[in-house]
């Protein structure tokens, strides 16, 4: 039997009188990818925010490889392991590629300040060893990207962007990837391009579970081991996409068919 | 390929050669000749894109060029040694950029707003005045001691500040300005409305406020020692602030700016980050004050309005937010024209007030925008 | 305490409180459509009260002596240019600089309200004295035990209170103020329903600048003296309370302009330490309540979209 990774047992979020997330129970397997699926408002990104702590749960509580992490702050679970994606981009615009990607290093970096202020030469030796990390970590998504690393984030077009922001999030290796709508704004080849690329990442690095939000059903028949339908912030369905697929409620709430 | 020294060594003599001019002249029309020099010089440096092989040549050898501009300033003052007036701007031009720096890490760095600038540099002002008249503190550590009360007063203002953003966290810092000129102005034992007077630096036995005395005739100007004194405070504060820039502090200080959400996903403490720039620029903010009160002997309530407070903040605009180097061309205009030019004297709050929204309209990046930050061209010292 | 000085104190309280609500009223209608401060507001006051003097001045110097005349003249023209010059300050510098970041806009208009400050003080004849306010209304007292009511403060009361309620109608009931709250609600929204964006922004201002043009000539009136800095205080008093109320919430502005006057009368009568100290005390509780209700008293619920 294989541990769960995440342990998600009735949560519940309310904005005011809204009841966003209603008691969902969800657990994720270490190494496996599960797509979140759902209309519009059934609390998929909710779902995430809440992971993440930036939404306040109100009962239920989540636990990641056995701790709780349940109202902990959202740089306490980034420190536990949790890297996620922003459904609206949220690259740091004016600063370069480079820079994004140490955000997500962030946790990892050395901000003595005394070293800051002195240590000049052993800074410059981490920006070289980081910018290696950095150029292998996206050379793995595009053999262009690399030679980009310290443009602007600005310059870069959408597909590039979103490169960038799931190499931000994988760079400090997580234990639990959350990808929010991977491939909003994007045509249905680049999707299909990021797809393979974040396959190819998994295939190496086979510890690495992932939870996927996505509307293009094409995705998440390929991608995901698992598919978790939500509505009205509860589970409406789960199983393998076949399965999820093929289930007449499903069809009913979510495909809209009758 | 890696840039020449030639062009920053080349724009450096030029500046200081105009500011050297500027200080000296004292006829108006010189003036008023080497500003609008000066303007046509940028004008043109830019047309032809040289301000970017400046800034490149200026990346590549930054060791050199920071040495020399050090050294041009050394002679600057060396030049200027019996003129009494031309060294105080000096020095007012040094300190000021010290506060301008403070003003930079919070506001240019990491988004936290301060309108409250002038309030900070008075507290440190007051501070040495109390220190150096009550205690038998050595003075360089009088001048360390007004900075740290900056921070320490700046830390009651954490918790409101950390809870507010945007306009918000303006109205705190507002509020703290006003109340801390009408405290200053109705408390007694600091002196009510009249101030307190400030004894002068001394340094191993050695008065700053006593002039130099080289032989029987000739004698240096007393602001020649302060102007080492600002230099060096001057020097400190600018290479702290460069160095934590290009560290991975100052990466975290752009995040909280830029994306507090994002920041947070990845692990970064935003509040502590402000808490850091809010203390480190109060510091930078009062050791400047503390400088200041003991170079001119007296300080007063008036000296710390919320209009001063705008011309910190002016000056950290009119530069190009978050650029420190652009602090330097913004104190000159700021400090030295309206003593320059006595026709603008009574009229210098208008134009600097002018000044910014012509700025904020049409190059809200300032006179020296900020670039981004680059490791690759040799940068990372 | 003796009643009537408790009244007196009361009553003192009140009258600053319609002065700062009148003030705060404007800051939460600009950022009410637009997000952002207009921190010439306090100067803007100041000019209204400038331009009040002016027209009095003029007005006597060409022999018109009646005073409700010269009151009425006064109160049309200050609030009339004012509204104009509120328009003019949101047409040139605030709406250019929308995509701006918000603190562009502080800035911009930080400087403009130092532009007309200094414009007063340089420009206007010896601006920089205090000037002494012309005493147009009645003065006439009624004394109530040891509470002693002015006529000339109770009708200034009157007129505040009622400006007050005025505003509230407009915004409540006028097709105006129905396109001002669409538009504070949800801006693309109000576009797309047809409403055009500029000329309601240029509206909200002329109206908020008007409100501050009144409060100007109330200023004067009350104290009989004006001065080119009055309105840094009331500029910074009037966006205190606009944020303590809420920013946004026009009951919130009203609410926060009576609380700080409240706050600055027991600063003032109440508190153990001098009466010099009452603009410490009610800014440092300003400071206290940001820490305590960080979005304002009547804060409207917003959270950010992640």
């Amino acid at each position: 039997m294989t541990a769960s990774l995440l342990d998600a047992r009735g949560l519940v979020v309310r904005f005011g009188g809204v009841t966003a997330l209603d008691g969902l129970d969800l657990s994720v397997n270490t190494g496996e990818t599960v797509g979140l699926i759902g209309p519009n408002g059934s609390g998929k990104t909710t779902f995430f925010n809440a992971l993440t702590g930036f939404v306040r749960i109100a009962g239920g509580r989540a636990q990641l490889a056995g701790a709780d992490i349940t109202g902990l702050e959202p740089r306490r679970i980034a420190a536990r392991g949790i890297a996620r994606t922003f459904q609206r981009l949220r690259l740091l615009l004016d600063l370069s590629v480079f820079d994004n990607l140490m955000l997500g290093q962030h946790l990892t970096l050395d901000h003595g300040l005394w070293s800051s202020v002195f240590a000049r030469g052993r800074f410059a030796a981490a920006v070289r060893g980081q910018a290696e990390v950095a150029r292998t970590l996206l050379a793995a998504f595009s053999p262009g990207l690399p030679a980009r690393l310290f443009e602007p984030a600005r310059a870069l077009t959408m597909i590039d962007r979103r490169r960038v922001e799931i190499c931000r999030a994988l760079i400090r290796d997580p234990a639990l990837l959350l990808l929010d709508e991977p491939s909003a704004g994007m045509t249905p080849d680049e999707t299909a391009e990021l797809m393979t690329d974040l396959l190819a990442v998994k295939a190496r690095r086979p510890a690495l579970t992932v939870v996927i939000i996505e509307h293009d059903m094409a995705v998440i028949e390929r991608v995901s081991d698992r598919c978790v339908v939500l509505d009205y912030g509860r589970k409406l369905a789960e199983g393998s996409y076949a399965e999820v697929a093929a289930d007449p409620v499903v069809r009913r709430a979510y495909l809209g068919e009758d | 390929m890696t840039a020449t020294i030639w062009p920053a060594l080349a724009a450096l003599l030029v500046s200081a050669a105009g500011v050297l001019g500027l200080l000296l002249a004292e006829k108006q029309w010189a003036v008023i000749a080497i500003v609008i020099a000066a303007g046509v010089a940028m004008l043109v440096a830019t047309r032809l894109g040289w301000d970017d092989r400046i800034r490149r040549s200026g990346g590549a050898h930054a060791c050199t060029v920071s040495g020399v501009a050090l050294a041009l300033v050394v002679a600057t003052a060396f030049v200027l040694r019996e003129h009494n007036f031309a060294l105080l701007m000096l020095c007012t031009v040094l300190l000021t950029i010290v506060a301008g720096l403070g003003l930079t890490i919070q506001f240019g760095h990491a988004g936290v707003v301060n309108f409250a600038g002038a309030a900070f540099f008075g507290i440190g002002a007051y501070a040495a005045a109390v220190l150096a008249t009550k205690t038998a503190l050595p003075h360089p550590l009088v001048i360390l001691a007004g900075g740290v009360c900056a921070a320490l007063i700046g830390s009651v203002l954490v918790l409101p500040l950390l809870r507010t953003r945007g306009h918000y966290a303006a109205l705190i810092t507002i509020a703290f300005g006003i109340l801390f000129k009408t405290f200053l102005e109705v408390n007694d034992t600091l002196g009510g409305p009249q101030g307190l007077k400030v004894p002068g630096f001394a340094l191993l036995g050695h008065a700053f406020n006593d002039p130099i005395a080289i032989d029987d005739e000739t004698e240096w100007s007393f602001y020649l020692a302060y102007a080492g004194l600002s230099l060096v405070i001057a020097a400190a504060a600018y290479v702290l602030v460069r160095r934590l820039e290009r560290s991975w502090i100052g990466l975290a200080f752009d995040a909280v700016r830029l994306d507090e959400t994002a920041a947070a996903a990845f692990g970064v403490n935003v509040a502590a980050w402000k808490i850091a720039a809010f203390s480190i620029g109060n510091f930078l903010i009062g050791l400047a004050g503390a400088a200041y009160a003991m170079m001119t002997g007296f300080v007063a309530p008036t000296s710390f309005t919320f209009g001063d407070s705008l011309i910190l903040v002016s000056i950290v605009i009119l530069g190009g937010l978050g650029n420190a180097l652009g602090l330097v061309p913004a104190a000159l205009i700021v400090v030295l024209l309206p003593e320059k030019l006595q026709a603008i004297q009574e009229y210098r709050f208008l134009l600097f007030a002018l000044l910014v929204i012509v700025i904020l309209l049409v190059r809200p990046g300032g006179l020296l925008p900020r670039p981004m930050r680059d490791y690759s061209a040799g940068e990372i010292r | 305490m003796d009643p009537g000085l408790l009244a007196q104190h009361a009553f003192n309280g009140l009258m600053l409180g319609v002065i700062y609500a009148l003030v705060a009223v404007g800051f939460t209608l600009f950022f009410g459509v637009l997000d952002v401060i207009k921190f010439s507001h306090g100067d803007v006051v100041m000019l209204g009260a400038f331009t009040a003097l002016a027209v009095s001045a003029g007005l006597t110097g060409a022999g018109v002596m009646s005073h409700p005349l010269v009151l009425l003249a006064m109160l049309v023209i200050a609030i009339t240019l004012m509204a104009v010059v509120g328009a003019l300050l949101a047409r040139l510098l605030v709406l250019p600089l929308r995509g701006a970041p918000a603190i562009n806009v502080l800035l911009i208009t930080l400087m403009a309200g130092t532009v007309i400050r200094e414009g007063v003080r340089l420009f206007y004849p010896q601006g920089s004295n205090p000037k002494p306010f012309p005493r147009l209304l009645p003065g006439g007292t009624i004394e109530i035990g040891s509470f002693t009511l002015r006529h000339d403060s109770a009708i200034l009361f009157v007129i505040g209170v009622a400006a007050i309620v005025g505003v509230y109608l407009t915004l409540a009931r006028t097709r105006l103020g129905l396109a001002i709250r669409a538009v504070a609600q949800d801006p693309e929204t109000a576009a797309a329903m047809g409403i055009p964006l500029t000329a309601t922004v240029l509206a909200t201002f002329a109206i908020g600048s008007a409100l501050a043009a009144l409060a100007g000539v109330v200023n004067g009136l009350y104290y009989s003296e004006i001065s080119f800095n009055l309105g840094l205080l009331l500029g910074a008093i009037g966006f205190s309370a606009a944020v303590v109320g809420g920013l946004g919430n026009v009951y919130g502005a009203i609410l926060g302009g009576f609380l700080f006057a409240a706050l600055q009368t027991i600063g003032a009568v109440a508190l153990p330490f001098a009466s010099a100290y009452k603009d410490v005390f009610a800014f440092a509780a300003v400071i206290v309540l940001m820490a305590l209700r960080p979005a304002g008293l009547l804060a409207e619920r917003s959270a950010e979209r992640i």
